[in-house]
């Protein structure tokens, strides 16, 4: 799944982790299924594609623990949560492979590695929000 | 994405999905997403493109307020 230079780039990424990070992985019937096709033609198995990656990436390092949990009933399916709630719905693949990885990273810090004055805002907030970034993996 | 990541990971009043908007096309179409980066705020469709850290966070505030 991954090239040696791509492990050893993750690698030495996570190397760099403070503290253990767990991953859940939760496959199963997509929702609002689409049609994905990889060059040539060939269709993606999304699911599938998603638990390789996953599992080579947890795989490079001590500090990272991989749950799979396999769903019957139809949802936003794959979805990897890093740590405590980052959520990323989809193949984390191609350029996205880098959220996954830096998503661990942060996960993984002792302390949020955000300015000084970012955090002071943050912490003045007194509802909660959701954001949700769409993304492509080219 | 990752600059939300690190806002979730920052407040706990903060949560952040990425999400793969060719294979969850659907809920892109109900956002209006048409370019990625896309940022949506509690369900709505703020902005588009990367931006630095401290516009993200006002970007953030003032769509979580408004």
């Amino acid at each position: 799944m991954l090239g040696e230079r791509e492990q050893d780039a993750i690698r030495s990424v996570l190397a760099g982790l403070e503290g253990d990070v767990d991953v859940k992985l939760e496959l199963g019937p997509t929702a609002t299924p689409v049609t994905l096709l990889a060059a040539g033609g060939r269709e993606i198995d999304s699911n599938a594609l998603t638990q390789e990656i996953v599992e080579a990436v947890c795989a490079l390092s001590d500090r990272v623990s991989l749950s799979v949990v396999e769903h019957e009933e139809p949802g936003p399916w794959p979805r990897t949560t890093i740590g405590a709630g980052l959520e990323y719905l989809g193949m984390p693949a191609g350029y996205e492979l880098t959220t996954l990885v830096h998503g661990i990273l942060e996960a993984g810090r002792d302390a949020p590695a955000l300015s000084a004055a970012s955090l002071e805002r943050l912490a003045a907030i007194d509802e909660d929000v959701a954001i949700d970034v769409y993304v492509t993996p080219t | 994405m990752l600059l939300a990541y690190k806002l979730a990971l920052a407040s706990p009043r903060v949560t952040a999905r990425g999400i793969e908007a060719s294979e969850f096309a659907v809920e892109a179409d109900r956002h209006g997403v048409h370019a990625v980066p896309a940022i949506v705020v509690d369900d709505r469709y703020a902005w588009a493109g990367a931006v630095p850290e401290a516009v993200f966070v006002e970007r953030v505030l003032a769509a979580a307020a408004g």
